[in-house]
C-alpha cells in the first residue's frame, strides 16, 4: 500500500465519482471527492494553507462551475486556477472520446494526461505512471 | 274578249284579292306558310289555275350564275316541283329568269308563242303566264309566276293589281326573313349569354375550390348544364409507372354514372394516341368530330354509344419557361350530329383555359401540402433523432460505472476462496454478461454521438480518406485493391466523418467475406457528375434483396445480438449533413457493394504563403496525400524527402510532416524514434480523422501537435506556417 499518495477527484456524475473512488482507492491511493468546480477548489485550497497537499487530481469538463452554473468547460477553468496556484501539480482531465479540442485545450492549459471517461481500466495505470513521472 | 262591265267587275275583284293578300301576308311571319298561302289566294281569288313563288337562292351560285327556287306551287303540281328542287336561272331563258333577271313584269298571252317560257311538263295546260319580279327597295329575291289554262287573258289592269300584290309579298317575305333571322340572331344572342356565363362560373368556381376532384366533377357538371350535352369529362396527364417517354390521359371526372364508372374502371387514353382525347393531349389543339362515325380518331367507347359529336379541348397553362405544359384534355359530347357551334367552341376553350389554371393552382397546393407534411416528417424525424441521441447519450455515460463496478468485481472473485467453485464459475458468468451489455451501450453511445457532432466540412481527398480507414480498420493489405482514376477534383466533407463513414462499410465487407472462400475487397474512386464516386465492393454473400431498405436503419443487423446496427444508419446520417449519397447493392457476382457518393469541392481555393527553403521530411506512404505535399513544398521552394518509416538523418531536417496512419509502420512506434532522436519537437502529425485517445497518444509520445490533415496548399501552410 503506497498510502501516502492523495489524489482529488472531482465529477458530478455521483456514480462516475463513487466507481473511480473505488477503484482508486483499491489501487491503494488516498482519494478526497469533489462534485463539483467549487467544492473541488475548496478541498485544493485547503492544502495551500499547510495542509497535506495533493499528489495528483482528476477533473470532469462538464459540471457545475466556478460561478455555479453548469458549464462544459468547467474542468478547463478549475484546471487553470489549479495550476496558477501551483504549477507543480499533475491533473489529469476527463474527456468524452472524441473531444479532440478540448483535449488538446486541456493540455496547453498545464494539464498533465486526458482520460476518456467509460475506460476505467486504464485510469489506475496513468495516475502511477504520472505520478512515477 | 270581256265585256266593258266585266272589267270593271274584274278589277274590282282583283284589288280585293290584292288587298286580301296583302292583309294576310303581312301577319305572317313563317316564310314556308306564308308562300303556300299567297300560292293559294292568289289562284282561289283571281281564278288561275297555278301560282308559284320563287325566291333567289343566293347561296347557290357558282361562276357568275345564279337560281331562282320554286319555294311555293299550287296544287300537287306545285308540290312536286317543289319536292324535285325546281329552279330556274336567273337572266336564264325561262320567264321566270328574265323578270328576275330584269326586274319587271313578263306576260306571254300564248306561252307556245313565248321564246322565253320553259315548257314545263308538270303543267302542260298553261296558256297564259305572266311573271312578276318580288323587289324589295332596290334588291330584287325573286318572282311570282301566275298561269291560266285560257290563252291572252292577262290585261295591263291584271299586271298592276298583280305587281301590286306582289310588292306586298316581297315585302312581307323579306320581313319573315328578317324576323327569323332576329329569332336566330337572338337565340344565338342567348345562348352566347348562357355559354359566357357558363364559362364565366367555371372561372368563379373554379378560383374558391382548391380540391381537385371536386372541382373536375363540378366542372363536367357546368359544362352539361349550360349547353345542353350530354356527356363532359376530364382527363389528366400522368406518366406511364415504367415507361419515362410514355403518358396518359387518365379520366379523373365524368359525367353522370356512366362517368363514374369509367373512373371506377381507370379509363385512361395514351397521350398521342389514336384516341381523340390523345390526339389532342398529344397535338396540344382542339380537335373536333362533328359526326364520330366519321372520324378516325374517335375512340368507340361502349360507355357512351349514342355519342354523335365530340370534342376535345386541351387544358394547357403557361410554365415557368415561357413554354407550355399539358395538364390535360376535356372531352364534350354531344347525341346531335353537328352540335358544336363556332361559339361553342370558342366558350369552351375559354372554360378549358380557366379550368386549367384551376387545376394547376389546385396541384400547386397539393404540392405545397406535400412539401408541408414531408417538412413535418424531416422536423418530426430530426426531432427524434435528437431525442433518441440524448438518451442514448445519457444513457450511456449512466452505463460507465458498471463497466468499472463490474470489472472490479471480478477481481474480488478471483480473491475469493474456491470453496464453492460452482457458484464463483456461475458468478463470473452473469458478471461477464453484464459487462458486455455494458460495454455495448457505451459503444452505442459512442458510435451515435460521433456522426451527431456537427460537421465541419472542408476540401479533402477521398481516396486518402478511404485509405485511411482501411488501414485504421486493420484490413490486411493483400485482402484490399485500389483502382483510382487519375486527377481526382477535391471533395467537401468533414473528413473525420468521412473516415467514419468509410470505417463503417469497409467494417461490413469484413465481417462479409469472414466466412467466404474467397476473400476480397475492392474499393473504387471515380468521378460522377458533381460527385466522387467511391464503391466498395466484397466477396462475402450479399444483402437479401428484401433487406436491401432496411440496413439503414438504426438497431438493424443481421450480425446478432453482439452487433448494434448502428454503423450504416450513423453513415447515412453523415452523408445527408454533407448532401452526399450512400447507397447499397449487391454485385452481379453476388457480393455486396456499397457506393458512397461524396461532393466536390467547388469553393475558392485562396493562395497560400508556404515557407521556402527549408528541408522536409514526409514520413508517409507513397499516396495521394504524400504526392499532394511533396508538390506543394516543392512549389514553394522546399527541398522534400519521403520516407515510409521515418528511417532517416532526422537532424539534418527542419519540419518533419507526418502521417497519423502508414500502411506498414506503426505510427507511434515511429513517433517514439523519432522523439528519442529529439525531432518531437519539429514533427507536426497529420490525420484524416481525430480521436482523443490516438491524438493524444501521440502528442504525449513527443509530437508537437496532432493536427487535422491538410489537403490543399493554402490548409498545408496554416499548420506548417
Amino acid at each position: 500500500m503506497t498510502g501516502e499518495i492523495k489524489l482529488l477527484l472531482v465529477d458530478d456524475e455521483e456514480l462516475v465519482l463513487r466507481s473511480m473512488e473505488k477503484t482508486l482507492l483499491r489501487a491503494g491511493f488516498d482519494v478526497e471527492t469533489a462534485g463539483n468546480a467549487i467544492a473541488g477548489l475548496a478541498l485544493f485550497e485547503s492544502t495551500l494553507d499547510g495542509g497535506e497537499p495533493f499528489d495528483l487530481a482528476i477533473l470532469d469538463l462538464n459540471m457545475p462551475g466556478l460561478d455555479g452554473r453548469n458549464d462544459a468547460d468547467a474542468g478547463l477553468k478549475l484546471l487553470s486556477v489549479m495550476v496558477k496556484a501551483d504549477a507543480d501539480l499533475p491533473i489529469i482531465i476527463l474527456t468524452a472520446f472524441d473531444e479532440v479540442a478540448r483535449a488538446k485545450e486541456a493540455v496547453a492549459r498545464g494539464a498533465r494526461a486526458y482520460f476518456v471517461k467509460g475506460r476505467e481500466a486504464g485510469l489506475v495505470d496513468l495516475v502511477n505512471d504520472i505520478i512515477e513521472g | 274578249m270581256p265585256s266593258n262591265v266585266s272589267l270593271a267587275e274584274r278589277r274590282a275583284a282583283l284589288l280585293h284579292a290584292a288587298a286580301k293578300v296583302g292583309h294576310n301576308v303581312t301577319s305572317i311571319l313563317d316564310t314556308g306558310r306564308l308562300l303556300e298561302q299567297t300560292v293559294d289566294i292568289i289562284c282561289d281569288e283571281f281564278g288561275f289555275y297555278y301560282a308559284g313563288v320563287f325566291l333567289i337562292d343566293e347561296a347557290d351560285s357558282e361562276a357568275g350564275r345564279r337560281w331562282v327556287v320554286l319555294r311555293a306551287g299550287r296544287g300537287d303540281a306545285g308540290a312536286a316541283m317543289v319536292a324535285e328542287r325546281y329552279k330556274l336561272e336567273v337572266n336564264g331563258r325561262s320567264m321566270i329568269g328574265a323578270a328576275t333577271g330584269m326586274g319587271s313584269a313578263i306576260i306571254a298571252l300564248d306561252v307556245g308563242e313565248e321564246p322565253v317560257h320553259f315548257k314545263n311538263p308538270h303543267l302542260p295546260d298553261t296558256r297564259s303566264e305572266m311573271a312578276l319580279p318580288l323587289i324589295v327597295g332596290e334588291k330584287t329575291i325573286g318572282a311570282l309566276t301566275v298561269q291560266s289554262t285560257e290563252e291572252a287573258v292577262f290585261s295591263d289592269d291584271d299586271i298592276t293589281a298583280l305587281q301590286a300584290m306582289a310588292d306586298q309579298l316581297a315585302i312581307a317575305i323579306n320581313n319573315a326573313r328578317l324576323y327569323s333571322q332576329n329569332r336566330q340572331l337572338l337565340a344565338r344572342a342567348r345562348r352566347r349569354t348562357r355559354l359566357l356565363e357558363a364559362a364565366a362560373e367555371v372561372g368563379r368556381e373554379t378560383a374558391s375550390i382548391l380540391d381537385l376532384d371536386e372541382l373536375l366533377a363540378r366542372m363536367v357538371d357546368i359544362i352539361c348544364d349550360a349547353y345542353g350535352f350530354y356527356y363532359a369529362g376530364v382527363f389528366l396527364v400522368e406518366p406511364d409507372a415504367e415507361d419515362p417517354d410514355r403518358q396518359w390521359a387518365v379520366l379523373r371526372a365524368g359525367r353522370g354514372e356512366m362517368g363514374a364508372a369509367m373512373v371506377a374502371e381507370g379509363h385512361k387514353l395514351e397521350v398521342g394516341g389514336h384516341s381523340m382525347i390523345g390526339a389532342a393531349a398529344g397535338m396540344q389543339g382542339a380537335l373536333i368530330a362533328l359526326d364520330v362515325g366519321d372520324e378516325p380518331e374517335h375512340f368507340k367507347n361502349p360507355h357512351l354509344p349514342d355519342t354523335r359529336s365530340e370534342m376535345a379541348l386541351p387544358l394547357v397553362v403557361g410554365d415557368a419557361d415561357g413554354g407550355v405544359c399539358l395538364l390535360g384534355t376535356v372531352t364534350v359530347q354531344s347525341t346531335e350530329e353537328g352540335a358544336f357551334s363556332d361559339d361553342d367552341i370558342t366558350s369552351l376553350q375559354a372554360m378549358a383555359n380557366h379550368l386549367a389554371v384551376a387545376i394547376r393552382n389546385a396541384q400547386l397546393l397539393k404540392e405545397l401540402e406535400a412539401a408541408h407534411a414531408e417538412l413535418v416528417r424531416t422536423k418530426t424525424y430530426e426531432a427524434l433523432a435528437t431525442a433518441t441521441l440524448e438518451a442514448i447519450h445519457w444513457i450511456g455515460n449512466k452505463a460507465l460505472p458498471i463497466t468499472a463496478g463490474v470489472e472490479r468485481l471480478l477481481e474480488d472473485l478471483d480473491r475469493l476462496p474456491p470453496t464453492e467453485p460452482e457458484r464463483l464459475e456461475s458468478m463470473r458468468e452473469d458478471l461477464e454478461m453484464i459487462a458486455d451489455s455494458a460495454a455495448l451501450i457505451v459503444s452505442v453511445q459512442e458510435h451515435l454521438i460521433g456522426p451527431a457532432r456537427e460537421e465541419q466540412p472542408r476540401p479533402g481527398l477521398a481516396e486518402d480518406v478511404v485509405k485511411d480507414a482501411a488501414v485504421a480498420t486493420v484490413i490486411p493489405v493483400e485482402m484490399i485493391s485500389y483502382t483510382v482514376a487519375p486527377d481526382l477534383p477535391l471533395v467537401r466533407a468533414d473528413t473525420t466523418q468521412l473516415g467514419r463513414v468509410f470505417g463503417y462499410v469497409l467494417q461490413n465487407a469484413v465481417e462479409a467475406v469472414e466466412g467466404a472462400d474467397e476473400k476480397r475487397i475492392t474499393v473504387e474512386v471515380t468521378p460522377v457528375d458533381d460527385f466522387v464516386a467511391i464503391r466498395i465492393a466484397d466477396t462475402g454473400p450479399g444483402i437479401p434483396e428484401e433487406d436491401l431498405d432496411k440496413i439503414w436503419a438504426v438497431f438493424y443487423t443481421t450480425k446478432g445480438a453482439q452487433h448494434a446496427g448502428l454503423g450504416l444508419s450513423a453513415a447515412l446520417q453523415v452523408l445527408k449533413q454533407i448532401e452526399g449519397q450512400i447507397m447499397a447493392a449487391n454485385g452481379p457476382e453476388g457480393g455486396a457493394v456499397f457506393e458512397v457518393l461524396v461532393p466536390v469541392y467547388d469553393g475558392p481555393l485562396p493562395e497560400a504563403t508556404l515557407p521556402s527553403k527549408k528541408k522536409v521530411l514526409l514520413i508517409d506512404d507513397d499516396d495521394a496525400w504524400s504526392r499532394f505535399a511533396t508538390a506543394a513544398l516543392k512549389d514553394a521552394g522546399n527541398k522534400v524527402t519521403r520516407s515510409a518509416d521515418g528511417r532517416a538523418k532526422l537532424a539534418t531536417f527542419d519540419l518533419i510532416l507526418m502521417d497519423a496512419v502508414l500502411e506498414r509502420a506503426d505510427s507511434r512506434a515511429v513517433l517514439e524514434q523519432v522523439a528519442a532522436e529529439g525531432a518531437g519537437a519539429k514533427t507536426l502529425v497529420v490525420a484524416s480523422g481525430l480521436r482523443v485517445e490516438e491524438a493524444m497518444a501521440l502528442i504525449q509520445l513527443g509530437a508537437r501537435d496532432v493536427v487535422l490533415k491538410p489537403y490543399t496548399a493554402a490548409a498545408l501552410a496554416e499548420i506548417v506556417g
